[in-house]
């Protein structure tokens, strides 16, 4: 009963949400009718406005956005934002659902694999009319600003800069009698051998690093320092069968010199997504591949001064391959009864000293140029640290990826699926390759 | 409706001109109570149409199109089921969901006889022991339940800190694709409470004197057991059977929990109704997975008419 309450639930879901969007749909002319001309009166009326904000993230990052949206409410007490969150995992399931049914936040965090999936299919205002006299992009970083365009209308604005790199416990390094490694030269080779040696210079209690396999970032940069990407600006793949396998091959390679965990252990941690479950995290390894911004986050969880390492092979190969990636968007939804208010909101979390505060570079370092410099001093060590790093490699960084195409959402779980098929050696890694590249078409095409 | 005032209509008419005051006096009040009762009914009967009945029709009408969730859907035939046939992960799905359903409801049901059979027995504190064994029952497909599965068979799980005990290194179970289905399957199995109530009932309606029969000719536990209980038990077996059987194919909140909603490792857990949600929600392709939906209730309308065929020549109803 309770099992197929599932299915029924499911079907109904669906049909509601064909009613609800006929209904939004039919709606539509009326309410933007009604909405753009209320708008002036509305943004300055005391009319009492509540707005939903949704994000993905854990316990701290919810704290400190609270901390902004109580600024917020200061300063405009006619608006209330009731803030809400889930994981990473959860958060597109949701996202997707209540935007089918009508319901999606007013504000959302996107990403830059899913925006255009739901720019394009009209889920987002475009925000290109409120740029300028309701949302101010004059400090903001260029470089990353236009990663929310698609198809011409502005549909995110970065929150801040990211990069994806080594995060590394020296402690662990130090138990294991371990030299840090030299991240400016390190090849593959040399990771693979840096982390068994740590595997085995704490008998196995601290494991080398956690198996990097199933994200698709870290393949992205292996690629680019092939000469190679993941994706290229027509949106097709551009990455070979061969570099997938060799990606691959590395991980299968430190599996078997214990330099990583086994595999049921890899395959475990891979699907534990916040920052106080991964291996690095818990003390159980010294090293771990994740974006910049979550450097406060595992310091914390392990108690530990972690380090920003470069990936890598930066100069084993043709290129380097780091780039700098927009952290996460805002973004509004088409369907928002206060586009005005939830631009305002926008512009109060992008520029306002007072949110720049509360977040600091909890979202990547601020994407306002003027309010990064401001609070440089301000920043925790951490935040420094990140900061540090960032400045170092941007003169590095080659050039950016292209944007991802529509269904590039879904490489997220391809990606995982078949690393844990090479990490159990059910498929080797030239099969689990063509795998991926066959799929990762279909997803895309 | 119609039938009721059809008929009355009919009736009325010789009657028009002896004595039809009483009657359609009786008429226009059995009309009336019809018209109450229709309206207590429609509460429920609007629900049924509007919440379950017509999202089903949306569904089916769904599947024959191309639907992105975020856009209005397009019309595309026959493409979503042909598309099945060739969808590698789909025949995966299928795989898992079959093997599913064929181990873990026919180790369920043996087990909830056999407890049946125990308590049936007349041990003390029957009501205590009934209650224990129906509260998985009741837990089973909860996310709560889930969740503390995935932690008593992860790497460090106690499932293994008891194998640690004897000096086992026990695999990370849950994340193992050898191992993973194993443990849901362990999860349904466990959940035998509800089959277990009804065919504790179903013993208790067997007549004692068939027993004391059987006895006096000399007949052991055994014979008793196969020629007198089971056959008298078949039409409460049919029922459990069916029962699981439906909703062993429906599984979904176990495989999403445990998997995190991947239906990994390497979709050794991807059950026929996750697949069908992540298409539907993870990749905004409702119209294939209303495809998807409609073939499974296709599929499991097939097993229980044959279910309902087999039956005509096992189950036994008394008589």
């Amino acid at each position: 009963m309770r099992r197929r309450t599932w299915t029924a639930a499911k079907v109904s879901a669906a049909g509601l949400a064909a009613v609800m969007l006929a209904a939004a749909c039919g709606g539509d002319d009326d309410s933007n009718g009604d909405s753009s001309s209320d708008d002036g009166a509305a943004a300055g009326s005391d009319e009492q406005v509540e707005l939903r904000f949704t994000w993905w993230g854990n316990e701290g990052r919810a704290e400190l956005t609270q901390n902004a949206i109580d600024a917020f409410e200061e300063q405009y007490p006619h608006i209330t934002i009731a803030g809400d969150y889930v994981e990473w995992g959860d958060y597109w399931d949701r996202l997707a659902t209540q935007t089918a049914a009508g319901d999606a936040a007013d504000i959302m965090a996107q990403e830059e694999r899913f925006l255009r999936e739901y720019a394009s299919r009209g889920a987002l205002l475009d925000l290109s009319e409120y740029i300028g006299d309701t949302i101010d992009t004059s400090e903001l970083d260029q470089l990353v600003l236009g990663s929310g365009e698609v198809d011409g209308g502005m549909y995110g604005i970065p929150t801040g800069v990211n990069s994806f790199a080594v995060m590394a416990d020296p402690q662990a390094f130090q138990d294991a009698g371990v030299e840090m490694p030299d991240d400016q030269t390190w090849t593959w080779d040399d990771y693979v051998a840096t982390a068994t040696a740590v595997s085995e210079g704490t008998d196995g209690e601290v494991y080398g690093a956690q198996d990097y396999g199933g994200n698709e970032a870290g393949l992205n940069i292996f690629s680019r320092q092939r000469g190679e990407s993941l994706y290229t600006p027509d949106g097709e793949l551009g990455f070979s069968a061969e570099t997938a396998a060799q990606w691959w091959g590395y991980s299968l390679q430190m599996q078997e010199s214990g330099g990583q965990p086994n595999a049921s252990l890899s395959a475990e941690v891979q699907e534990l997504g916040s920052p106080e479950q991964t291996l690095l995290g818990t003390n159980k390894a010294a090293m771990y591949w994740a974006w910049t911004n979550a450097l406060e986050a595992l310091s914390t969880a392990s108690g530990r001064d972690i380090e920003l390492l470069r990936p890598p092979g930066e100069t084993e190969n043709e290129r380097g391959g780091m780039y700098l990636k927009p952290a996460m968007h805002y973004a509004v939804s088409s369907q928002t009864e206060h586009p005005e208010e939830a631009a305002m909101f926008l512009d109060f979390l992008l520029n306002d000293p007072a949110a720049v505060d509360a977040i600091g570079s909890d979202r990547g370092l601020p994407v306002n140029v003027e309010q990064r410099e401001r609070i440089a001093a301000d920043l925790n060590e951490f935040q420094q640290a990140e900061a540090a790093y960032l400045e170092d490699i941007a003169d590095e960084v080659v050039d950016s990826p292209p944007a991802p195409p529509v269904g590039a959402g879904e490489s997220v779980d391809i990606i995982k699926r078949l690393n844990v098929e090479v990490l159990f050696e059910r498929k080797n890694p030239q099969e689990a390759a063509e795998q991926l590249i066959s799929e990762m078409e279909a997803a895309t095409g | 409706m119609n039938g009721t005032v059809k008929e009355s209509a009919t009736e009325q008419q010789p009657d028009a001109a002896g004595n039809s005051g009483r009657r359609s006096q009786r008429n226009t009040l059995a009309k009336r109570e019809g018209r109450a009762a229709y309206l207590f009914l429609a509460p429920w009967f609007i629900g049924m149409l509007v919440i379950t009945i017509g999202p089903i029709l949306g569904s089916l009408y769904l599947s024959f199109t191309d639907y992105s969730l975020l856009q209005p859907p397009e019309w595309v035939g026959l493409d979503n089921f042909r598309r099945m046939l060739e969808d590698s992960r789909l025949h995966s799905a299928i795989v898992v969901t079959v093997t599913y359903v064929f181990v873990s409801v026919p180790l369920q049901l043996a087990l909830a006889l056999a407890l049946a059979f125990f308590l049936d027995r007349g041990v003390r504190g029957l009501a205590i022991y009934r209650s224990v064994y129906y509260l998985p029952s009741l837990l089973g497909s909860s996310v709560a339940i889930a969740i503390l599965w995935r932690q008593i068979f992860g790497t460090e799980g106690l499932i293994n800190q008891i194998l640690d005990v004897f000096g086992i290194q026990g695999e990370g179970w849950v994340s193992h694709p050898d191992y993973a289905l194993s443990t849901l399957i362990v999860l349904n199995v466990w959940t035998f409470g509800s089959p277990m109530v009804i065919f504790l009932a179903g013993l208790r309606q067997i007549p004692t004197m068939y027993y004391e029969a059987a006895e006096v000719d000399g007949a052991g536990g055994w014979t008793r057991f196969w020629r007198i209980t089971i056959p008298l038990l078949t039409p409460i077996i049919f029922f459990n059977l069916v029962l699981q059987l439906i909703g062993a194919f429906q599984t979904f909140t176990q495989a999403f929990i445990v998997s995190g909603g991947t239906g990994g490792p390497a979709d050794s857990t991807l059950f026929y109704t996750l697949y069908v949600y992540q298409r539907g929600f993870g990749s905004f392709d409702m119209g294939y997975a209303s495809a998807l939906a409609w073939f499974l209730l296709v599929v499991i309308a097939g097993f229980t008419a044959i279910n309902f065929l087999a039956a005509k020549r096992w189950v036994h109803y008394g008589d």
